[in-house]
């Protein structure tokens, strides 16, 4: 299946919002309040799945899910509400998630969002249309679609890195020469190209050029062992201690607590 | 034992039953109202005390189960036979605990059962789902015997006693596990963590620490019931545990410094923060003064060490757990978060209701081997048979004092809550840039109302304005780094003069400096309602007109009225070359921010359409209206001369 993903160019956009306002009426996401738990009304919020950030440079930056191609929340999701579509999109399943908000925990860009106000609190991020474009009523998101400045671009994300490439390749004043999305967290379906430092808009330094879920594999892998080894430690530790107190006379290895009898026990 | 009214039993219960009713009301308000309005979380904290205390922390305390089984059932050493049943207790009423927390935490928690079906190996939470749910289920097999014994059921008990052994073994498997995958839930993450406690090893940190607490909480228990009781705890064993606890407590702090040593983090130890300070409490409250303290030989067995120790030890993990869990996460998000009035309630409402449940098991179960005899289990008559008269107790009789204490809790909890006493987030400090002072100048337009209005430039505070132009502000009104030309002195009449400075300066919300425009302009960024229904039924001829605007025999809604412009045909301008978008013929009219954006993109869209410009779209000129501050933020990013068209009062 082709893995689809978005290029944003943030030297082309102007800011417009465009595609904030497309992805509300697509989504049908309601409309943004300065709630207090998030700050401003303009962040990326339950109701607001994109938003335009300040980059270095007074930069337009588009923030949206980046649709990691090992996602940490979908492999922190106890169970598999968030999950990979084969089209490349992050997708959500409303019906089985728990609202625990370990995907939140485990975002290493902090931007899933959550249904704070609700009492049937849902997380909310951008889903990439997948169910439109695999519904065929869409052929690509209503962001990219609304983008005036073709500044957010939708494709196969091969596709699209090679013109990420080619972009930087044919002006290379303009742009700093490297693909935001080609390797950090072990890719990522939302790729990004600017004549900016984006560390500071969206893509931190910290940033592991590996996939997240990896960090968490080596103790789960050891769930099954140890719980093998550990019962069968213990139930050889009592057998070996019984047995040996039970030749040396001493204490009586099954021992019966003070209540062996309870018919016979004098209660207050 | 004593036939007196035991008051610390009676205190103890009632300020438990408070808590209770407190709580009670809390964990409505959050079920009734949402985790936002209720908790403190936020999109960057989306955990706080219910899963850093209740179940991260609750999981660990309720070890003292599986530890104290295995020194008895696995190690044989039957002396310790006296503390099991009430470890054992401890360690259900714990995991029930966690379970309840958990529950009131779950966004859904209807959906817990979906665990169960849908599987997920690769998450550590559902392998700490599945533990808890397998271990409670042996923690219940292992309990009910004492249940049993209690209802003489013989045949149940003696079949039950026959698994001990299976249990146990079970019991301590699964706790290995999810003592430790708690730990392996933060793995995922590093850059939320502190280095200083991010580790790859958290999850033999939280397993060898949850063996050493464990120890110490079995001993605070029996101290402390001990207390309440009035009796005697097992000192003969205490010591033993307190030693066993300093080897465990000794063995993770080695662990931790060695960890923290072979990654080459213990520079963090030495930075110029808080973090460090809490690294060093946490160590010294939870391992370095208890060890000292169980093991000095001045003080070795000596009571008050072993009591205090042991309840050090007890605090410096639950502050681990926390900071593991939340508190060094702070470092990382750059977000605080103090929990808000119901998280405490409901977090203390658990603690206090498994209290009140280790009292009636102790008071009318067999969990110790001698049972106290509770105060009120004789009570008095409350009537004299012959004379009729009322005998009263010297306080209230029990129930009826629990029953009190937790009425007076809830209501305490309700109106507090109501008052939004410490409760829901705190307003984050939001930094108001200062207005900026402008001169305008004031040219009218061609064949329209009103004026264009020309920047001049940007002034200080104290300047003239020059030959021409006009003085105006310049605010930063959503405190959104968007600048709009602000009519202070307009806004200063409509509000009523000199008096109306605390309508918008100061005061709505502590922290913040300035009220936004979105807290009067609801309409900001909500949808409208423009319809004046009484107006129209005024104007048409009262209740006889119904029928005038809406079907008859319908339900007479918005949804089957007339639509505006049937009537109001006239006043749509036949000029604009605004588009309405969605239905705007029933009176609803989009928010500011929708319209501007709805309404501005698509006509710029079309003119560029129309008139190509080639190079820069035209598009370009959003940024002349949406002003920003300068990477520096201290001038105002604002081309001389840029236009802002503003429909000025005739």
């Amino acid at each position: 299946m082709t893995s689809y993903a978005i290029l944003t160019d943030v030297t082309r956009c102007i800011g417009c919002e465009a595609c904030v306002a497309a992805c509300k009426a697509a989504n049908h996401t309601g409309t943004d309040a300065p709630w207090p738990w998030q700050g401003d009304a303009s962040d990326l919020s339950s109701t607001r799945w994109t938003t335009i950030v300040r980059g270095p440079r007074s930069r337009y930056v588009r923030v949206h899910c980046r649709h990691c191609l090992e996602p940490a929340c979908a492999s922190a999701c106890p169970v598999g509400a968030l999950h990979t579509t084969p089209e490349g999109a992050v997708a959500y399943d409303p019906s089985i998630c728990l609202g625990c908000r370990y995907c939140m925990m485990a975002c290493p860009f902090r931007l899933t969002r959550y249904e704070w106000a609700s009492t049937k609190p849902r997380v909310r991020k951008c889903i990439l249309c997948y169910d439109r474009i695999k519904a065929g009523e869409i052929t690509e998101p209503a962001c990219t679609a609304a983008c005036p400045a073709k500044a957010t671009i939708f494709g196969e994300r091969g596709a699209l890195l090679a013109e990420a490439k080619r972009r930087i390749a044919e002006h290379p004043g303009r742009y700093l020469n490297h693909v935001w999305g080609e390797h950090e967290v072990g890719g990522t379906s939302v790729l990004y190209i600017a004549d900016v430092d984006l560390s500071s808009a969206g893509w931190p330094h910290y940033l592991r050029h590996a996939s997240y879920p990896a960090l968490t594999r080596p103790a789960m892998h050891l769930v099954p062992p140890t719980f093998v080894v550990v019962a069968a430690a213990m139930s050889g530790i009592s057998w070996v201690i019984g047995r040996r107190q039970k030749l040396a006379g001493g204490e009586n290895p099954n021992p019966e607590p003070p209540a062996e009898q309870p018919d016979s026990e004098e209660r207050p | 034992m004593n036939t007196e009214i035991n008051v610390r039993l009676i205190v103890t219960k009632a300020v438990l039953w408070f808590l209770l009713g407190a709580g009670a009301v809390s964990a409505a308000y959050r079920f009734f109202r949402g985790l936002g309005p209720a908790t403190a979380l936020t999109d960057l904290t989306p955990w706080g005390l219910w899963i850093g205390f209740d179940v991260v922390s609750g999981v660990a305390l309720a070890a003292g189960g599986f530890v104290i089984a295995a020194v008895v059932h696995v190690f044989h050493l039957h002396r310790f036979h006296a503390i099991v049943r009430p470890a054992i207790l401890t360690a259900f009423l714990g995991y029930v605990a966690v379970v309840v927390g958990l529950l009131v935490d779950l966004g859904r928690p209807w959906n817990i059962w979906r665990m169960i079906v849908y599987w997920q190996p690769t998450s550590p939470l559902f392998e700490v789902g599945w533990c808890v749910m397998l271990y409670l289920t042996v923690l219940t097999l292992e309990f009910a015997p004492v249940v049993f014994e209690g209802l003489r059921w013989n045949k149940a008990y003696a079949f039950l006693r026959r698994f001990t052994l299976p249990l146990v073994v079970t019991g301590i498997a699964l706790s290995t596990l999810h003592q430790s995958s708690l730990g392996s839930l933060f793995l995922i993450n590093p850059e939320r963590l502190h280095p200083l406690w991010h580790s790859p090893l958290l999850p033999v940190i939280f397993f060898v620490s949850a063996v050493g607490l464990g120890l110490a909480m079995v001993t605070v228990e029996g101290v402390v019931t001990a207390w309440l009781y009035r009796r005697e705890p097992e000192w003969h064993l205490l010591p033993s545990l307190t030693r066993a606890a300093s080897i465990v407590l000794a063995l993770y702090l080695a662990i931790r410094l060695v960890d923290l040593a072979a990654r080459g983090k213990l520079r963090y130890l030495v930075e110029g923060s808080w973090w460090p300070v809490l690294f060093l409490v946490e160590v010294l409250v939870g391992v370095v003064v208890p060890v000292t303290l169980f093991n000095l030989p001045s003080l070795r067995g000596s009571r008050r060490a072993i009591g205090t120790g042991a309840s050090l030890v007890v605090v410096g993990f639950i502050l681990h757990r926390a900071t593991v869990a939340g508190i060094s996460h702070i470092a990382r998000t750059g977000q605080g978060y103090i929990p808000s009035l119901a998280e405490i309630f409901t977090s203390l409402c658990i603690v206090s209701l498994m209290a009140l449940l280790f009292l009636f098991f102790v008071e009318h179960l067999h969990v110790w081997e001698q049972p106290p005899t509770p105060a009120g289990h004789f009570r008095p008559a409350a009537v004299d048979p012959v004379s009729r008269a009322f005998i009263r107790g010297p306080w209230l009789g029990g129930a009826q004092r629990a029953v009190l204490a937790w009425i007076v809790g809830g209501v305490v909890a309700a109106a507090l809550l109501e008052l939004g006493v410490a409760n829901g987030p705190h307003p984050r400090p939001q930094p108001v840039a200062p207005p900026r002072s402008v001169d305008v100048v004031r040219l009218p337009r061609a064949g329209a109302t009103g004026h264009r209005i020309t920047l001049a430039a940007l002034q200080g505070p104290d300047s003239v304005p020059a030959q021409g132009s006009e003085r105006a502000i310049l605010i930063d009104g959503n405190h959104a780094g968007r600048w709009v030309l602000f009519p202070h002195e307009a806004h200063q009449q409509r509000l009523g003069g000199n008096a109306s400075c605390g309508a918008c300066h100061h005061l709505n919300v502590p922290l913040e400096r300035g009220t936004s425009c979105a807290r009067c302009h609801r309409d900001m960024y909500r949808a409208t309602d423009t319809f004046a229904h009484d107006g129209h039924v005024t104007a048409l001829g009262g209740n006889a007109s119904c029928a005038r605007c809406h079907s008859p025999g319908a339900i007479k809604d918005r949804a089957n009225a007339t639509p505006c412009r049937t009537c109001h045909e006239r006043d749509r301008s036949r000029v604009t070359r605004v588009q309405a978008s969605g239905n705007l013929a029933d009176g609803v009219a989009a928010g500011y921010v929708a319209a501007m954006h709805g309404l501005c993109v698509t006509c710029h869209a079309r003119q560029e359409a129309e008139h190509p410009t080639g190079g820069e779209p035209y598009l370009q000129r959003c940024p002349a209206c949406h002003r920003e501050l300068s990477d520096d933020g201290r001038e105002l990013r604002l081309r001389e001369g840029a236009i802002l068209e503003a429909r000025a009062r005739p």
